[in-house]
């Protein structure tokens, strides 16, 4: 199966449950995929199917959820099965999708203080790659990342664009407990622990923001799409923000 | 109406039929294990399917009736009880103020659900009154029922449970004599859980593919509202490539790196990146919700379609069952 960038034949679709679908838009992880991906989900939004619960955006797939009692009846969806009617609706869709409205993801920037008693792994990070504790924080903010899903746990996000330079593997003895908050980085990639839970994670740093709130309109900070910033600020800083949330 | 928990049991958590629409905020679906036990729970009292219920953990629990109560249960792993007399399942019981209800051990099975007239009185939260343990919130103040909890029911119960209740109020222990019958809601061997293959199936070698639709697996003690470990016979992987991340959903049965296999269930992650060899078909995925550590079960291969009209059946069997209780109490 070739990548949808390049080609522009039927949907590549297989049936995840009874109540979901998922769209396999290429193999290989990738920005342009991302951003398919990302306008396809609006666009599937705005124009959603009678029994259409929700989607979920991932690496290379857009997984759709439905409820197979009302995609059944509905007559305006073709086909002889809940998965013909889904998938032929967003076959048809995707061949509509130039008209969707591009609005790119947002930019957020996250404040991060790389201070030693917050960011308990970075000195030993720092020699593991010999460089210096302030070369570290260069290159782990001077990057902008993008979001290319959010899973693994509420408003945990999937950053890509990590310097290959701060590559380091996990902990060899996991922490039983790593606080809200916690920026880390594991093999290829770095992320902020939302909720405090057990990690193995190279712990550099912590933010103040919340990256989960139940009390927000949209609970995760972050969603597929957008791009992260981290700007680093200083012990004290981190503590007024503290305050503040 | 009000109860108060006296013995919470080993974990009662506050469920309905999930939370659907933050998948994509990585927020887990939730909701109870067993979800067909809990709609009955609910139909019995005359609520919506999607009331909140509590769902009881083994037994070794119980709870006093504050107020009158017009309550019913479902489920397996135990029966309820107000001083010797047992109050049967799957039918509105009324029970007068002052009782003790306790939640006595009687059989296989691990969940039992209970719902009150108009539904336990719970925030929506996300849209839904289940219980989020990974972010504690939703539910009863984002954790397990403890001693002393109090619960209410929602002020207004609807015109079913108005007229259920008007017909069963009494100054003793009464209940109906009609129930719905979930026996017969459940297919007729309750160890062999049909499965439709999964994306990945082809990653596994024949033999493997053979064991897994043939030999016994079971759960082992790291089994939870997340996800069940079956230990069995090893699934041995051909194609060595890594899967990149993707959706999973409960039912979906993954293959871990050395070989064992997860079934994921209510409470887990939206995401996953293990090889999938096989969804739940949904029609079983309440059977498996009452499956405990030491448990044996098959597997069966069905086909996608077979599934869908296995689901839409039992969808169609439960509104017809809705429609004949309102022709009764409305």
């Amino acid at each position: 199966m070739k990548s949808l960038l390049r080609t522009d034949l039927k949907l590549p679709v297989y049936s995840l449950s009874e109540q979901a679908v998922t769209i396999e838009f290429g193999r290989e992880i990738d920005r342009n995929l991302l951003e398919l991906i990302t306008v396809f989900d609006k666009f599937l939004i705005q124009n959603p199917f009678p029994g259409f619960v929700t989607s979920v955006p991932a690496y290379t797939t857009l997984s759709v959820f439905f409820d197979p009692a009302r995609v059944i009846q509905s007559d305006e969806l073709p086909g002889r099965d809940c998965f013909e009617k889904v998938s032929g609706y967003l076959s048809q869709l995707y061949k509509k999708r130039e008209s969707a409205t591009f609005a790119p993801g947002s930019t957020v920037a996250i404040p991060v203080c790389y201070d030693p008693e917050l960011g308990p792994d970075i000195v030993e990070v720092a020699k593991i790659h010999n460089i210096s504790v302030d070369t570290l924080i260069r290159l782990h903010s001077d990057a902008e990342y993008i979001v290319h899903m959010i899973g693994f746990m509420p408003g945990f996000a999937y950053l890509g664009g990590m310097n290959d330079l701060l590559t380091t593997p996990r902990k060899s003895i996991p922490r039983n407990a790593v606080p809200a908050g916690a920026v880390g980085i594991a093999g290829r990639q770095t992320g902020i622990y939302p909720l405090q839970t057990p990690g193995g994670w190279q712990i550099i740093g912590q933010t103040p923001v919340k990256l989960f709130d139940v009390n927000r309109a949209q609970p995760s900070l972050l969603k597929a799409g957008d791009r992260v910033i981290f700007r680093p600020v200083s012990r004290l800083e981190f503590n007024q923000l503290t305050g503040e949330e | 109406m009000k109860i108060r928990i006296l013995k919470p049991g080993l974990l009662s958590t506050i469920q309905d039929m999930g939370r659907r629409h933050f998948l994509s905020q990585g927020v887990p679906l939730s909701g109870a294990m067993d979800s067909l036990s809990a709609r009955i729970a609910n139909k019995a009292v005359g609520n919506d399917d999607d009331q909140a219920v509590i769902e009881f953990t083994y037994a070794d629990a119980a709870f006093k009736a504050e107020t009158d109560l017009l309550i019913a249960y479902a489920g397996d792993g135990m029966r309820l009880q107000a001083g010797a007399q047992i109050l049967p399942p799957e039918r509105p019981v009324f029970v007068p103020a002052g009782n003790v209800i306790q939640l006595i051990h009687n059989s296989g099975g691990v969940h039992t659900y209970l719902a009150v007239a108009g539904g336990w009185d719970i925030p929506v939260i996300l849209g839904s009154r289940s219980t989020c343990l990974t972010a504690s919130f939703g539910g009863f103040k984002g954790r397990a029922l403890q001693a002393e909890d109090i619960l209410s029911s929602n002020g207004q119960p609807g015109d079913m449970s108005a007229g259920i209740f008007g017909r069963l109020k009494n100054d003793h222990v009464n209940f109906a004599k009609w129930s719905i019958n979930r026996q017969r809601l459940l297919p007729p061997n309750r160890k062999l859980i049909r499965i439709i293959p999964g994306r990945e199936a082809g990653w596994f070698n024949d033999q493997s593919i053979a064991d897994f639709l043939s030999a016994p697996y079971q759960l082992s003690r790291n089994s939870n509202r997340m996800g069940f470990h079956l230990a069995g016979p090893e699934i041995i992987r051909i194609k060595k490539v890594e899967l990149i991340s993707t959706a999973v959903t409960p039912g979906t049965i993954q293959v871990t790196g050395n070989g064992r296999m997860i079934l994921l269930m209510a409470d887990c992650q939206t995401t996953g990146g293990y090889p999938r060899i096989a969804q739940v078909a949904l029609v079983d995925l309440p059977l498996c919700g009452q499956l405990k550590p030491g448990d044996t079960i098959y597997f069966k291969e069905i086909s996608r379609r077979e599934a869908e009209r296995l689901d839409l059946q039992a969808e169609a069997d439960l509104s017809r069952l809705t429609t004949a209780l309102k022709s009764i109490f409305l």
